[in-house]
C-alpha cells in the first residue's frame, strides 16, 4: 500500500469518527435540553402543586377565623340565643305564656266570673349592642289586650352604675321586682296593689358592695298605684330609690346568706292623674273611689321589705304605705292607705328555696325517674283605707272596703326550669263595702287559680 | 413626667401589684418587642422599683386597629402605618387626632423599608422591581386589603413605576397590575407570606419588610435565601401612641408614655438596630451604618400626599388594587 493511499484511508476513518462524535454530541445535547425542559416542567408542577395546596391552607384558616368569629345560636333554658363569638353582640328571643282557670266558690256580691284566660302572653326581645348596651322589649297580649310592659336601654359599662332608660319597674316593691315566673303564688300580694307596675323614666343602680349592697335611683314620670301608664298626666316627676342588703351573702355566715332587707320609697307632686282601683288575689275589683274626685298635690310611698331563705324554707315580707293628696270639689286631704304581707314556703323536693324560681333537680321524665319540683306555699296579708277615705267623701264604704285581709295557699309543681303548673286557693275577707241591710261587709271571696305557665327569656 | 411615674410605681408598691401594659402591634414585630419589653422592664424597676409586665398583641395592622376599635384593651399600639392608628383615633376618641405630633419623627421612633427575598443564587437574576414584572417570576406579597406590610409593598412598586415613567399614574398602574399578575397567592399578613414563601417554598421573591428578610436570612442560613436591596423603595415609618383613654383608666398613662419614649432612648434604638430596624439616631444609625444598604427612599407624604390618600385611593373599596388586582395561574 502508497504512503498516499494509507494517509487517504486514515483520513477516511478520521472523518467518519469526528461526524459520529458530532452526532454524539448533537445527541447529548438533545437529550440535556430535554433534560432540562422536563426539570422546568417539574418545577413549575411542583410550583403548582405547592400553591394549590398553600391556598387550601389559607382557605382552612380563613374558614377557621371565620368560624371562629361566627355568631352562635342556642337554644336551652335561657331561651333561644344568637350570640357573637366575642359575647359583645347578643339577641335573646323568649316568651311568658300563662293559662289561667279561674273559678270562684259561693255566691259573693263581688265573686268575679269563673272561666279560662290567657293571662299573659309576653314575647321578649332583649340582648346585647357592643358589650355594654342591653335591651329589653315586652308587650303583652293577654286578656285580650295589647300592652308594653317593657321597653327599656341599660348602659352597663360601670357595675357601680348601670344607667337605665325607658319603660320597667320603678326601684319599690320587693314583690314588684320578683318575675312573675319567680313568685310562688299566681297572683301577688296585697302590698303590691300600692306600688307601681312600670313607669317611663330614668334609673341609675348597681351594686355597691358586690352581691351584699345594691341601690337604685331614679326619676320617672309618676303613675297610680300599680299602673303602668305610657304617658305622663301632670308636669311632676316621680324620685324613687331603693337600698337593699344581703349583708351576710358570700360570707362564712351561711345560716344568714339568704337574708335580705331594705326598703323603697318614691315620692313626687300629682296633679289630675287618674286613680287606680285595687284588686283581690281573683283579680276582682274591691276598692274604687268615688266619681270627681283626683289626686293632687303630693304622693309618698315607703315599702320596707325583706326576705329569708334557708334551704327549702323561704320567707318574704312588705309593708307599704302611700300617702297622697286627693280633691273633690273644693276638699283636698292627705289620706293615706297601708299593706303587709308574709310569705312562707318550702319546696318538698330538696331544691334550695331562693328568690328565684327553684331548677327542679329532676326535671319531668317520670319514665326516667324524673318528676320536677313541688312547692308548698302560704301567704297572709291585709290592705287597709285610712277612715279620711271615707270620711271626705273620695270612697264609699257601700262599695269600697275599708280593709280586706287574704289568705292564700297553694302548690307550685315545676316541670323543669321553664314550665310550671300553679293551683293556689284564696279567700279574702272585708271589712265595709257593703249596705248595713246586707251586713255591711262585703261578701268574702273565695277564688281557686290554676295557671300553666312557660317562661323563658 | 418623672414625677408621674414615680408616683404611680409608689402607689403600686404600696398596694403591692404589677403595672400591666397591653402593647398591640403588628405582625412581624413580635422579636423586637420582646426584646423592648425585657429592657424596658428593666431599666422601670431600676427607676422606679415597681415592676411591669408588657403583654404583646400581634397581627395584621388593619385587623389590630380594628380590635381596638372593637374594645381591645391596648394601652400602647405600635402599628405598621398611620392610618390605622388615625382610624383608632377617629373611631373611638381614644387618643386625639394629632398623636402624630406628640413624639418626635411623626411618632415613629425607627423606621423600615420593603426588600426582597429570593432564593440562593438568585436564579431568576431579579436586581430592581422591574424584574418582578417578568412572565415566569413568581412574586409573594400579602393582601394589602388586611396587610400594613403589603400597602407598604404596594405602594413601593407604585412608587418606583412613577419614577421611571414620568409620573405618569396610567404606566404606574398597568405596572403594578403586572407585579399582582405575578402574585399567585395572597396571605393575609406578613408574617404569613414569610410562610409561604420560606416554609411552603413557593416563589421566586418574597417581598418583605427589612426586619423580617433579615430574620429569614438569620433563620433559613445564607445558604437558603439571600437578600436583594432594589435600587428605590419606600421609607416605612411604623408608629407609635398612647391609648390616653384606655390607660387612663387602667391607670397606665405614665408607664405607656415612659414605654414609648423608651423607644426613642439609646438603648431602644439599640435594639430596634439590632431587630434590623432603622434607627433614628444618628449614632446609633451611624454605628450600624454597614448593615443596612443605602438605597433611595421615599416617602408616602412625597409621592401618594399622606395616608389618607393613599388609603382612599388604592387600598379603600373601589380602589386602584380592587381594579388591578387579578389572581395569578
Amino acid at each position: 500500500m502508497s504512503q498516499g493511499k494509507l494517509w487517504m484511508g486514515f483520513a477516511v476513518i478520521m472523518g467518519i469518527s469526528m461526524s459520529a462524535a458530532r452526532a454524539q454530541t448533537a445527541d447529548q445535547q438533545s437529550a440535556d435540553q430535554k433534560i432540562q425542559q422536563l426539570e422546568q416542567k417539574v418545577d413549575a408542577l411542583d410550583q403548582q402543586i405547592k400553591i394549590d395546596e398553600r391556598k387550601k391552607e389559607l382557605e382552612a384558616e380563613d374558614a377557621a377565623s371565620k368560624a371562629q368569629n361566627a355568631a352562635t345560636a342556642t337554644a336551652d333554658t335561657s331561651g333561644f340565643t344568637i350570640k357573637s363569638n366575642d359575647g359583645n353582640f347578643l339577641l335573646k328571643i323568649g316568651a311568658d305564656l300563662q293559662v289561667d282557670n279561674r273559678a270562684f266558690l259561693g255566691q259573693g256580691a263581688g265573686a268575679g266570673t269563673d272561666g279560662i284566660l290567657l293571662r299573659r302572653v309576653r314575647p321578649t326581645i332583649s340582648g346585647t349592642v357592643y358589650k355594654y348596651v342591653d335591651y329589653f322589649f315586652r308587650p303583652d297580649f293577654g286578656q285580650g289586650t295589647t300592652i308594653i310592659y317593657d321597653a327599656y336601654i341599660e348602659l352597663k359599662y360601670f357595675s357601680k352604675a348601670k344607667v337605665r332608660v325607658g319603660k320597667f319597674k320603678p326601684p319599690v316593691g320587693l314583690e314588684r321586682l320578683q318575675s312573675d315566673d319567680d313568685t310562688s303564688f299566681v297572683e301577688r300580694g296585697l302590698p303590691t296593689l300600692l306600688v307601681p307596675s312600670r313607669d317611663i323614666g330614668y334609673q341609675i343602680s348597681g351594686d355597691l358592695l358586690p352581691n351584699q349592697l345594691n341601690y337604685a335611683v331614679g326619676v320617672f314620670n309618676g303613675v297610680p298605684d300599680n299602673g303602668l301608664s305610657d304617658a305622663a298626666v301632670s308636669g311632676h316627676r316621680d324620685y324613687d330609690a331603693r337600698l337593699f342588703l344581703t349583708p351576710f351573702n358570700g360570707t362564712s355566715v351561711k345560716a344568714l346568706s339568704g337574708l335580705g332587707f331594705g326598703s323603697g320609697v318614691d315620692g313626687g307632686g300629682v296633679d289630675g292623674e287618674p286613680l287606680p282601683s285595687y284588686k283581690t288575689f281573683g283579680q276582682t275589683t274591691f276598692f274604687t273611689f268615688a266619681s270627681g274626685v283626683t289626686e293632687a298635690g303630693h304622693r309618698t310611698r315607703l315599702t320596707p321589705q325583706g326576705y329569708y331563705y334557708a334551704g327549702p324554707f323561704g320567707i318574704l315580707s312588705e309593708y307599704t304605705l302611700t300617702e297622697e293628696g286627693l280633691k273633690k270639689g273644693l276638699v283636698q286631704r292627705d289620706v293615706a292607705y297601708r299593706a303587709w304581707q308574709v310569705a312562707v314556703s318550702c319546696i318538698l323536693t330538696g331544691e334550695k328555696k331562693s328568690f328565684l324560681s327553684p331548677t327542679p333537680k329532676k326535671s319531668f321524665d317520670p319514665l326516667h325517674g324524673g318528676w320536677g319540683a313541688v312547692e308548698l306555699a302560704a301567704r297572709t296579708g291585709e290592705f287597709s283605707a285610712e277612715h279620711g277615705v271615707f270620711n271626705y267623701g273620695f270612697a264609699s264604704t257601700l262599695t269600697s272596703p275599708r280593709t280586706a285581709r287574704e289568705w292564700v295557699g297553694g302548690v307550685n309543681w315545676f316541670l323543669n326550669r321553664l314550665v310550671r303548673v300553679s293551683l293556689d286557693y284564696g279567700l279574702t275577707n272585708f271589712g265595709g263595702g257593703a249596705a248595713a241591710s246586707l251586713g255591711g261587709n262585703r261578701a268574702p271571696e273565695r277564688a281557686l287559680i290554676g295557671r300553666f305557665q312557660i317562661n323563658f327569656i | 413626667m418623672r414625677f408621674g411615674a414615680i408616683l404611680l410605681a409608689v402607689s403600686v408598691a404600696f398596694a403591692g401589684g404589677t403595672v400591666r401594659l397591653l402593647n398591640v402591634s403588628y405582625d412581624p414585630t413580635r422579636e423586637l418587642y420582646q426584646n423592648i419589653n425585657a429592657a424596658f422592664a428593666k431599666q422601670w424597676k431600676a427607676k422606679t422599683g415597681a415592676d411591669v409586665v408588657i403583654n404583646q398583641s400581634h397581627g395584621g395592622s388593619g385587623s389590630q386597629a380594628r380590635a381596638v376599635i372593637d374594645g381591645l384593651q391596648a394601652d400602647v399600639v405600635t402599628l405598621a402605618l398611620s392610618y390605622d392608628i388615625d382610624a383608632i383615633a377617629e373611631k373611638t376618641g381614644l387618643l386625639p387626632k394629632n398623636w402624630q405630633s406628640r413624639l418626635p419623627d411623626n411618632s415613629a421612633p425607627y423606621t423600615s423599608t420593603i426588600v426582597f427575598l429570593v432564593r440562593k443564587g438568585n436564579p431568576k437574576r431579579i436586581r430592581d422591581w422591574n424584574d418582578l414584572v417578568r412572565p415566569g417570576i413568581s412574586v409573594i406579597t400579602p393582601n394589602p386589603k388586611t396587610s400594613g406590610g403589603a400597602r407598604w409593598n404596594y405602594l413601593a412598586a407604585w412608587g418606583y413605576a412613577l419614577r421611571q415613567n414620568n409620573n405618569d399614574q396610567n404606566k404606574a398602574k398597568d405596572f403594578v397590575g403586572r407585579v399582582y399578575k405575578n402574585v399567585p397567592v395572597l396571605d393575609s399578613g406578613a408574617r404569613g407570606a414569610t410562610t409561604t414563601f420560606v416554609q411552603r417554598g413557593i416563589g421566586d421573591v418574597l417581598l418583605a419588610w427589612e426586619n423580617e428578610a433579615y430574620l429569614a436570612l438569620n433563620e433559613l442560613g445564607k445558604d437558603k435565601v439571600e437578600i436583594v436591596t432594589p435600587s428605590v423603595s419606600i421609607l416605612a415609618e411604623p408608629p407609635v401612641a398612647v391609648v390616653d383613654k384606655t390607660a387612663a383608666r387602667h391607670g397606665t398613662a405614665a408607664v405607656a408614655k415612659a414605654y414609648v419614649d423608651f423607644l426613642y432612648s439609646p438603648e431602644g434604638q439599640e435594639i430596634e438596630a439590632r431587630s434590623y430596624y432603622r434607627p433614628r439616631s444618628k449614632e446609633v444609625a451611624a454605628k450600624y451604618d454597614k448593615q443596612f444598604p443605602h438605597l433611595t427612599l421615599f416617602t408616602v407624604d412625597e409621592v401618594f400626599g399622606g395616608w389618607q390618600d393613599a388609603q382612599k385611593t388604592h387600598f379603600a373599596e373601589g380602589g386602584t388594587f380592587d381594579k388591578i388586582y387579578q389572581p395569578g395561574r
